[in-house]
């Protein structure tokens, strides 16, 4: 196992640049995923680790050692294919052998490998069957199998689950966590599903058009976005934003002018900002509640989930809004509610979208 | 799958099949039946559909007329065989790199291959034959094998390419990522998953060499014994009459080996033939 570490990685094709200096040091043993959304350079870069892309300039360090000219096999990584990528021809036991019959390995210890893959994966009696005659959950553990048997120092996932419905999904997500935990293995995933990088990683890089917008765990993420792009992407409904004017500054924060009139006062770094300044001001949906003083939002749908209940509506006509509610809570359609929101929990973004630091925000989760 | 037709357009689609097969097929039959009739019945006039003297006479003497009818037949299948064979030993790296591979003059060489496609051999018989000549290749095997093999690669590259496009980039990503060779991946991963279309290119490889070898066979060739059926069977006309009805017969047997291989074959070449048309 191994450390994965990327310096000033660029990718161009042709004209079009698709990876912006990235730079990244992964650690050993550790669940990275990479997140963003379609377009975003993930994949690529993805493929540049894996060295089926050779990136236009930059370097990819595995476990101390330059592998930037090196064959996939010499980095010590292994991949698993979003479609899988398995061999339709070959039995379940030939496809996670095809890595070591290219080895030559010996028959009694490829045998035992592919033996003990299969225990992992509980896939021991279907060794025999094609792929073409398996589930879609278990194709992908065929796939994961063909990726372990080498004991690469590094797994690389490209999506590999999006090919899955939604329950395998959630199914295979817990499956991976516990393979990263027996295999102790340094991973690389993935995803354009935040869903799948909060709950899987132990760190995400958020990229966005070929940049990284934020390298952090997920829940640094959740509550220290360093950008407005990283705010609206982490966080399911996706964080409100609304305009803001600001109205003064002083040590103990940021008095905004919220569009639609409501006024407060953010606990924030205000190093920078000037009285007139336009902001944003990002609150998630879960951070709000019914309440008597706050911003007046017209609902124009609510989503009973059961234990909790989503309303989508609109504030002061223009801006989009939305608000996690309890599950049961009196709110009509068509009706004008009051939000009450806490100034320690609202983000400010400033007009390049990066964000004020927050002075009062959660203790970080390890 | 549902029927998606009316009673009246599948009748409309049968009777337009039914008129291609009776185009196709016609002259076949006219064969047939030319073969059973002797000689002298089929000159008579008026011209009579059934004769109730038919007899399989001819398919016993042609043997005695032409006496190395054997030997054509089986040139015309080895001629044939070692066309299709050599072809496909060329076609398959040539048509995996124009699959795969990006090189310079990738588009420019492939519309020539079709360009050549639109020439015939007979436009290029006589700097073909002395090129043939200064190699020492005429009259030999080789005269017909090399010129069809040079005439078939450019269709076989064209079919084969399409066909291996269709498999998935990823699979070959796969056995890149663990350790394979461009020609191991070659061999255990496209080809076995490229079989139908191999068979596809291989029979119209074959059927290709089988039709083209008249005309390389009667100008590289003046040796008897190495002439394939087709050329062989000018030995049917002879200086008085020429005996129609034993070159019927021969021409059916000759043409029986590939209908054979059509006939075994069929249901890869559909496969083929349709391949990637639905999702696995």
């Amino acid at each position: 196992m191994a450390t994965l570490d990327l310096h000033s990685i660029n990718k161009s094709f042709g004209t079009a640049k698709v990876l912006h200096d990235i730079s990244l040091a992964i650690n050993d043993k550790e669940f990275v995923v990479f997140v963003g959304p379609s377009g975003c350079g993930k994949s690529t870069l993805l493929r540049i680790i894996a060295g089926l892309e050779e990136a236009t300039s930059g370097q990819i360090v595995i476990g101390g050692q330059d592998v930037s000219d090196a064959h996939p096999v010499e980095r010590g990584i292994s991949m698993v294919f979003q479609s899988y990528a398995l061999y339709p021809h070959l039995s379940v036991y030939e496809n996670i052998a095809f890595p070591l019959r290219v080895q030559k390995l010996e028959k009694t210890d490829m045998d035992a490998r592919v033996q003990r893959a299969a225990e992992i994966l509980q896939l021991t009696d279907k060794l025999q069957l094609k792929p073409g005659q398996l589930s879609g959950g278990q194709r992908q553990r065929v796939a994961i199998g063909r990726s372990i048997v080498r004991n690469p120092k590094v797994f690389l996932f490209d999506e590999p689950l999006s090919n899955l419905d939604a329950a395998l999904r959630g199914d295979m997500r817990v499956e991976l966590g516990q393979l990263h935990r027996s295999l102790e293995a340094t991973m690389v995933y993935v995803t354009h599903d935040q869903v799948e990088a909060m709950t899987m990683a132990d760190r995400i890089v958020v990229l966005n058009a070929g940049r990284v917008e934020q390298f952090g765990t997920p829940m640094e993420l959740y509550h220290h976005p360093q950008t407005k792009f990283v705010a609206s992407f982490i966080g399911q409904p996706n964080m409100n934003l609304i305009p803001a004017t600001v109205s003064d500054v002083d040590g103990t924060g940021l008095k905004v002018t919220l569009d639609g009139g409501h006024q407060m006062v953010i606990p924030v770094d205000t190093l920078g900002v000037q009285k007139g300044d336009k902001l944003e001001v990002g609150i998630r949906p879960e951070n709000v509640t019914l309440g008597e003083d706050g911003i007046s939002v017209d609902i124009s749908v609510l989503e009973r989930l059961g234990g909790v209940s989503i309303a989508y509506g609109k504030l002061a006509g223009q801006t989009r809004f939305c608000a996690s509610l309890p599950g049961d809570v009196n709110v009509k359609e068509g009706a004008a509610v009051t939000l009450t929101m806490a100034p320690e929990d609202c983000h400010v973004f400033d007009a390049s979208g990066q964000v004020l630091r927050r002075k009062s925000a959660p203790a970080l989760v390890a | 799958m549902m029927d998606r037709y009316t009673k009246l357009q599948m009748f409309g689609i049968y009777a337009a099949i039914m008129v291609f097969l009776i185009f196709i097929l016609l002259p076949f039959f006219e064969m047939f039946m030319a073969s059973l009739r002797p000689l002298e019945h089929l000159f008579r006039s008026p011209y009579q559909f059934w004769s109730d003297d038919f007899s399989f006479q001819a398919y016993s003497d042609m043997w005695v007329t032409v006496p190395l009818l054997g030997r054509y037949i089986m040139n015309s299948i080895f001629i044939a065989s070692m066309v299709t064979g050599l072809t496909m030993i060329f076609v398959i790296p040539a048509a995996y790199a124009y699959a795969r591979l990006d090189f310079p003059f990738k588009n420019l060489t492939l519309g020539v291959f079709l360009g050549v496609n639109m020439f015939t051999g007979a436009v290029l018989l006589i700097p073909l034959y002395r090129v043939l000549r200064t190699m020492g290749l005429l009259n030999t095997y080789w005269a017909m094998i090399v010129p069809g093999v040079a005439f078939l690669i450019p269709t076989g590259i064209w079919l084969l390419r399409s066909y291996l496009e269709k498999i998935p980039r990823e699979l070959e990503e796969a056995a890149y990522v663990d350790g394979a060779s461009r020609m191991y991946t070659l061999r255990r991963v496209v080809l076995p998953l490229a079989t139908p279309g191999l068979i596809v290119v291989g029979v119209a490889v074959f059927i290709g060499a089988y039709a083209q070898q008249f005309l390389f066979a009667i100008t590289f060739n003046q040796k008897r014994e190495l002439q394939p059926l087709p050329a062989g069977l000018f030995e049917f006309i002879g200086y008085q009459d020429v005996t129609w009805n034993q070159m019927m017969a021969a021409a059916l047997v000759g043409v029986l080996p590939v209908m054979v291989i059509f006939l075994f074959l069929q249901k890869y070449l559909v496969a083929g033939l349709t391949a990637g048309a639905v999702k696995e």
